[in-house]
């Protein structure tokens, strides 16, 4: 069992460190203050090939493995949460299940454009009435003479308005519950279609979240992802992807509060001398350290999983669970060590720990991966 | 046409420590490249991209300069090939040396037309390697380089001195030393990286390379840390400007420093 | 005679501390020109026993003539050739290094020689550790070559050669426009960090100096990658390095790289709004506060 990132891994790692270092950190507390979405990096991610960096290359990716893709996720988190999840829902939420269940014809596309970054995509499956309770969702897709028509709305859409292409969810069967369920694929100007006013957030206030609405939004035939009914099932297959990606980001928010942690302890002096000298903050970066240790190990394994074929249903969820519980303590713990600077805008604590909380929430609460946890260890 | 760009992989002394015994601990130290040779490689990329050139790495050292990670870092950072000259022998290679061993790799290569360097590297910093590279050539260089453009034979070079800038051209093969802030480096994207290994690695064996020995021989004789001043470290409080500033004035002036 | 040491010199007669080291070597002292006759006129006249100008037509710079300086130099070949830090002396002499095989050192705090052996105790790493090395043959220094000799008249003969210089030509000299600097000679010198939020906040650091008879410098990234002053104004491992009697530095972090640049100095200042800055441990009085308001008020404090 070899725990070395490979050549490869280190260097990808290295030079998206480099790039965050350069282009993401400066601007990271000013969209956080300013709820600004970085628009001016897109460019410049798509640049770096950062946006489908799991896809192949004749498909427009980078055509690198996904632990690869998770390290690079990681990296942009450290430095700003808000991009990272930018990057990690256009590449796994919104361009996967093109990628996995999309007709030739819809694949020549989209597929090239979003894994080369050239257009942004975002999943909208999420309503005012149907969170954790997916199934529940009332927004409607009828079928008419000359395409579908989608009715409903969903809120907290990661990349909206900025977004080309929206994969979204919507009952073709109401009656159905689950299985009547479909996917479209929607394009960002089409008549019916619109997005409502920002969500302001705890955190990750780089990401814009907006409601989208559909008011009789009429899409052609060809915009179904999938057959009648597989919605559902697409919807919570991509999720299992996603949440290898939000664990990565809880991992990067979890080694910014620790990084920080560790160089303010060597040089705050207290009583004479470095508080990293008093045994009281030793032991909290020594738990710090081991929980960002432990997480980032069960994120790479997750994603171990996906490059060697495996099932990573439940390795996902477990690293999801861990690495975003951990994010909030090891945030939490930051702000300690920092003492009364911690809780000002002095320093980066107060942001991750602020960035950290919405890892418990979305993608799948931490109420849900413990349901799929146990489900698995129950078998 | 065809360039070279010499490049170095080693250790940066901010990440070494001096023992009390003067001799300098590497161990936490991690190897990269060069800190100014990415700047040295764009510009040389910029000048090769625009007339066709083929980018040829170059680069001799120690154990481990021939490791595969080290050969894609660089390759990655866009050269089109590398040739590599490792030896244990070469860890304590003087500048003249290295530049030895760096001209027989060249003339190795053969029908160069321009070898580009870095500013100086990360670790020894010594500005010395292109000139005395130059010299064993028998090529002109020209150091502090921001600019180059043309063909081989009709090199087109701007360099920075002091007041200004200097436009100079070249009617033969040089060695041109980047200046530390020559071009922006791009960072290398997730396509290049994993295309480095895919790129072809020469590996030179230094015995076959036939370098005459050096007339000087140098020998360490021994070693320091060496002593700092020590400083007062003396906080004069701040919540008043006026009186910080009278404060400081008045300690400077009988301290004889105003 | 027989040159026991070579000094090779470009366009500007810097080589007044070169001098004093090769005088301190004993023997005979040679110095090789590649630059304009007054060059060459100037180190006649700064106490060496001789001088070979390597003349060149005028549009031809001083790297165009390093096969002609190796060539003089390996023609009496000496035990010891210096030249000083500057981009054209560097390449004259690695030509000369190349020629003669020589070790090259770049970081000599002394020069002697023991016996048969020229000793030199040499800074290593960025200056974070020293060696002394002997070596049996040939040695190339780097030095700082020291101020131009003081034109008093009387100098030595001229011995003109004009090989045919390589291929490269002077086209075109652009000014930047920024003044430059002399700061070796300061007493007194503020140098200014990233802490100086933008370019025309300058004025407030140039009040100062005129107040306090200071030279201003920077740190790498104010004369680099924002480009505020020129190249010849910054400190550090890689730039100047001083030891005036007062240096202030205001908005510095206090890394390695610059300080190394000035652990020379007397007495040192340092300004910094926040407390934990590397600096303060390297400075003899700290000020943790706002430039804004500390500049000022020591500017009219000095008045």
């Amino acid at each position: 069992m070899d725990f070395e990132l490979t050549d490869e891994q280190q260097l990808i790692r290295d030079a998206v460190r480099e790039f965050a270092e350069t282009e993401v950190t400066p601007i990271a507390a000013e969209l956080d203050r300013d709820h600004r979405f970085p628009y001016e990096l897109m460019p410049k991610l798509a640049e770096m090939n950062l946006m489908g960096m799991p896809y192949p290359e004749k498909e427009g990716g980078a055509g690198a493995d996904y632990v690869s893709y998770v390290i690079a996720v990681e990296e942009i988190s450290r430095a700003c949460a808000s991009t990272g999840i930018i990057v990690s829902a256009h590449t796994s939420l919104a361009t996967w299940p093109i990628f996995k269940f999309g007709t030739e014809a819809q694949k020549d596309r989209y597929l090239a454009d979003m894994a080369s970054g050239r257009r942004l995509g975002a999943f909208a499956l999420t309503e005012p009435g149907a969170g954790t309770d997916a199934a529940a969702g009332t927004a409607t897709a009828t079928l008419h003479a000359d395409g579908y028509a989608l009715n409903g709305s969903k809120m907290f859409i990661t990349n909206a308005p900025y977004a080309d292409v929206y994969v979204v969810f919507a009952k073709t069967d109401p009656e159905r519950g689950a299985r009547g369920m479909s996917a479209f694929i929607v394009e960002k100007d089409t008549p019916g279609f619109s997005v409502g006013e920002a969500e302001h957030k705890l955190g990750i206030r780089g990401s814009s979240t907006p409601p989208v609405y559909f008011a009789d939004c009429r899409i052609p035939k060809e915009a179904l992802l999938g057959g009648e009914g597989d919605g559902f099932k697409i919807a919570m297959q991509t999720l299992d992807g996603g949440r290898i990606g939000v664990s990565a980001q809880a991992l990067g928010i979890a080694q910014a509060a620790l990084d920080a942690s560790i160089a303010y302890a060597k040089e705050r002096v207290q009583f004479g001398k470095p508080i990293a000298n008093l045994q009281a903050i030793q032991w909290m970066i020594a738990d710090m350290a081991l929980e960002v240790d432990a997480a980032r190990l069960l994120v790479y394994r997750a994603a171990s999983c996906v490059d060697n074929g495996r099932p990573y249903s439940t390795e996902g969820a477990m690293a999801k669970l861990f690495a975003s519980e951990a994010a909030t303590r090891v945030a939490g713990k930051a702000i300690q060590i920092h003492g009364g600077y911690g809780y000002t805008e002095s320093y980066p604590v107060e942001r991750n720990y602020r960035d950290a909380k919405i890892t418990e929430l979305y993608e799948g609460t931490s109420e849900v991966q413990r349901m799929v946890i146990a489900r698995s260890a129950l078998r | 046409m065809r360039i070279v760009l010499a490049y170095k992989w080693t250790c940066d002394p901010e990440e070494a420590t001096v023992r009390a015994d003067g001799t300098v601990d590497w161990s936490r130290a991690k190897p990269g490249l060069s800190a100014y040779d990415p700047v040295a490689i764009e510009l040389a990329r910029q000048c090769a991209d625009a007339v066709g050139a083929e980018l040829i790495g170059v680069t001799a050292g120690d154990a481990g300069v021939a490791a595969p990670i080290a050969a894609k870092a660089a390759l990655g950072r866009g050269l089109d090939r590398v040739v590599i000259v490792e030896d244990g022998s070469l860890a304590d290679a003087g500048r003249s040396e290295l530049a030895a061993v760096l001209a027989e790799a060249i003339r190795h290569i053969g029908d160069v037309d321009l070898v580009v360097t870095g500013d100086s590297s990360v670790d020894v910093a010594a500005k010395m390697v292109p000139t005395v590279l130059a010299g064993e050539l028998g090529w002109p260089a020209v150091a502090e380089v921001t600019s180059i453009t043309g063909q081989a034979g009709a090199l087109r070079v701007e360099r920075a001195i002091p007041g200004g800038v200097q436009v100079l051209e070249i009617s033969g093969p040089a060695v041109l030393a980047a200046a530390a802030d020559a071009a922006a480096p791009r960072v290398p994207g997730m396509k290049d990286l994993l295309a480095a290994a895919k790129k072809p690695v020469e590996l030179l064996e230094l015995a076959a390379l036939k370098i005459s020995p050096p007339d000087a021989v140098m020998t360490v004789t021994g070693r320091a840390r060496p002593e700092r001043k020590a400083r007062a470290g003396q906080l004069i409080d701040t919540a008043d400007p006026a009186k910080a500033a009278a404060e400081l004035v008045t300690a400077l002036r009988q301290a004889g420093a105003l | 005679m027989s040159v026991n040491a070579w000094i090779v010199v470009g366009d500007q007669p810097t080589v007044g501390n070169l001098v004093t080291v090769a005088r301190s070597l004993g023997g005979p002292v040679g110095a090789v020109v590649a630059g304009p006759r007054p060059v060459a006129e100037a180190v006649a006249g700064s106490g060496v026993d001789k001088v070979v100008w390597c003349s060149a037509p005028d549009n031809v710079p001083p790297e165009a003539s390093a096969p002609a300086v190796a060539d003089a130099v390996a023609a009496d070949p000496p035990r010891v050739v210096l030249a000083g830090r500057n981009p054209g002396e560097r390449v004259l002499l690695g030509a000369a290094a190349a020629r003669l095989k020589a070790v090259v050192l770049t970081g000599a705090r002394s020069v002697a020689f023991d016996g048969d052996d020229v000793v030199v105790v040499n800074a290593v790493f960025g200056d974070i550790a020293e060696e002394t090395v002997s070596v049996s043959g040939p040695v190339a220094l780097l030095l700082d070559g020291g101020p131009a000799p003081s034109a008093d008249g009387t100098g030595v003969p001229i011995e003109e050669v004009s090989a045919p210089p390589l291929g490269l030509t002077v086209i075109e000299t652009r000014t930047h426009g920024f003044d430059q600097a002399d700061l070796g000679a300061a007493h007194r010198v503020i140098g200014v960090g990233r802490g100086l939020k933008a370019r025309e906040d300058l004025a407030l650091i140039e009040e100062l100096a005129r107040a306090a008879g200071a030279e201003i410098a920077c740190s790498r990234p104010v004369a680099e990658g924002l480009n505020w002053m020129g190249k010849d104004r910054y400190i550090g491992s890689s730039g100047a390095r001083i030891s005036p009697q007062l240096y202030v530095a205001i908005g510095i972090s206090g890394q390695l790289q610059h300080m190394v640049g000035v652990t020379g100095a007397e007495t040192i200042v340092a300004i910094n709004t926040d407390p934990n800055a590397a600096i303060f441990k390297q400075a003899d009085y700290g000020l943790v506060g706002d430039l804004y308001q500390l500049v000022p008020a020591i500017t009219a404090a000095l008045k």
